[in-house]
């Protein structure tokens, strides 16, 4: 599902991952998804195995949490409203819960892409 | 035709010849000895078998006596060769395809038992296979939700269906209460989802492959070899285990109390009917006539196109509806005895009379000694063949290192057999009828008789 990503690269290197820091935090603000009440794994398109298999995987706490969440943020979209303030989500709170699984669905889906395509040399 | 008469009339001398030879195995015959040894802490028993194929199991004394709470025996067995630290279970499979062996895992009411099978120049690779098993499995979530769990669903289900099974396991839970009494697999109504979680049983699985609850046992590789490996691989293994409510627990020894049970099941029927049996070889509760006895008494036959010489199947030959099986159930300080009948509702009622009888006959002593010859005959057979055929042999050798018993020694559980007298099992017999027996009718409770209409105490 991911999407091409330009993080690692940026990561790697501390002087341009300080000088991009802030522009990426503006634009995650600005994105409006935290006024929602959303956190960034909240929407990821869920309409492949991938992550629906990623979605399986969440403990019955994380599940519900992310189900209220989606919920909550459809209400203030039909509404067209925003939550208050102190509902938003804030950005110690915008953390990873999906992807990790994701990264490991994929991993284990490649792995046994490479190993069904292998061949054996002895 | 003429074929068959010929080497008829050739062959038949021959049998007759069978006293003259040289009992089975003896010193003669190395290659069905276990050699004891140890490698860094592991107690390894092997049997160095010439040929190009090796088996090596790791036996665990974790089985469903020892578990902390119901399920985990059959969750850690399910829970085998699954993903590890170092690879998934995807790639475990794949390389053992590659390498053209073979894995399998299974539990009984004492040991959790892996056992691995391959091309006898491959034994460095399944050492380590099993040492990474034993100690880095990953124990991950989803793989309970997604494989493990399904898994015993399944198996909840098979054993649902098979009221023998269910006969046997309830009569061990009335005979021994907690510990050998213990479901081998929760059936369907034991609330084992509360108990079960990954956390908890990676603590079991850290204390049910320490050192000193495990031993190797191997047929096929070279002595030295499985040791130098062994040492090597199994040496980051936690010597003694946790000390946490998830560790294997030992509930005391076993003692035998008895009782009745009754279960309804929609679609068939069993009647088991339990005594006191013998204990395992080289513990000090094994008694060699319970496994003469069991032949005597017998129930299926062993050749094909007869009902055989034993008791059971001549007294029930006219049911043609009921399978008739007893067994003695050894294990390292108890065993139960057991016969179990199962098919037509009607049927197994009638025929569970007779097995009664059947006993009464045997401790009035109204069986002639050639029966007791031909059974004890089977019971020797039968034992050897459990010790040298590769399944049973591996665990029972495996259990009993662990045990701190003797591993199995061929000649003396001949012998053992050989000196059972008639009296003996006339006075087996006679105690199955004044003792407490456990009684379990599985089906159509309103066919099946109880205890007390088949004349046995409970």
């Amino acid at each position: 599902m991911s999407a091409p990503s330009l993080t690692s690269y940026i990561v790697k290197r501390p002087w341009l991952k300080r000088w991009m820091t802030p522009i990426a935090e503006w634009y995650m603000d600005a994105a409006g998804y935290r006024r929602l009440g959303l956190r960034f794994d909240d929407i990821i398109p869920e309409e492949n195995d991938v992550v629906q298999a990623a979605i399986k995987r969440l403990s019955a706490k994380e599940s519900y949490d992310r189900v209220f969440r989606i919920r909550r943020a459809f209400q203030c979209s039909i509404s067209h409203t925003l939550l208050p303030p102190e509902e938003q989500t804030k950005p110690s709170e915008d953390v990873e819960y999906l992807s990790p699984i994701i990264r490991e669905i994929e991993k284990e889906r490649k792995e046994r892409e490479d190993l069904d395509t292998l061949s054996v040399r002895r | 035709m003429m074929l068959s008469r010929s080497t008829l009339s050739r062959s038949a001398p021959r049998a007759l010849q069978v006293t003259n030879r040289r009992s089975m195995a003896s010193a003669s015959n190395p290659g069905l000895q276990y050699e004891v040894s140890d490698a860094a802490g592991v107690k390894i028993a092997n049997r160095e078998v010439a040929g190009p194929t090796s088996t090596l199991a790791l036996v665990s004394k974790a089985g469903s006596r020892y578990q902390p709470f119901p399920g985990f025996s059959e969750a850690l067995d399910r829970f085998a060769f699954q993903s590890t630290v170092k690879r998934s279970a995807l790639r475990i499979t794949r390389e053992v395809e590659l390498l053209g062996g073979a894995f399998s895992s299974s539990h009984s009411r004492e040991n959790v038992v892996l056992t691995t099978k391959f091309l006898s120049n491959d034994l460095p690779y399944f050492t380590e296979l099993l040492a990474e098993v034993a100690s880095q499995s990953k124990f991950a979530a989803w793989e309970l939700d997604e494989l493990v769990a399904n898994l015993l669903k399944l198996r909840q289900q098979a054993i649902t269906a098979d009221p023998e099974y269910l006969g046997i396991d309830a009569a061990h839970g009335l005979a021994f209460h907690r510990g050998l009494g213990d479901n081998i697999t929760p059936n369907t109504s034991v609330p084992f989802e509360k108990y079960l979680s990954v956390e908890a049983l990676s603590e079991f699985a850290k204390d049910a492959y320490s050192k000193s609850n495990i031993a190797l046992v191997g047929s096929g590789p070279n002595s030295s070899e499985l040791s130098r490996w062994a040492g090597q691989f199994f040496q980051g293994l936690p010597t003694t285990g946790t000390s946490g409510q998830y560790k294997v627990q030992d509930k005391g020894a076993s003692k035998y109390h008895g009782g009745e049970q009754r279960i309804s099941h929609k679609s068939e029927n069993a009647v088991v009917i339990g005594f006191p049996g013998s204990s395992a070889f080289g513990t000090s509760g094994y008694k060699p006539e319970v496994a003469v006895l069991a032949s005597l008494l017998g129930g299926e036959s062993t050749i094909k196109w007869t009902p055989g010489f034993s008791l059971l199947s001549q007294a029930t030959q006219s049911f043609a509806q009921l399978r008739v099986s007893t067994k003695s159930h050894t294990y390292s300080d108890a065993g139960l005895f057991t016969i179990a009948l199962s098919g037509n509702a009607g049927q197994v009622a009638t025929a569970s009379k007779n097995v009664v009888d059947a006993i009464k006959k045997v401790a009035a002593g109204e069986v002639a000694s050639e029966e007791i010859k031909k059974a004890a005959a089977l019971a020797k057979f039968r034992s050897l063949e459990s010790v040298q055929t590769l399944e049973t042999g591996l665990e029972a050798s495996g259990s009993a290192l662990i045990n701190g018993g003797k591993p199995y020694q061929i000649d003396e559980i001949a012998q053992n057999i050989d000196n059972v007298t008639e009296q003996q099992v006339k006075d087996l017999a006679k105690s199955f009828l004044s003792g407490k027996a456990s009684v379990v009718a599985v089906g159509d409770l309103f066919q099946l008789p109880y205890a007390e209409d088949l004349g046995l105490t409970v």
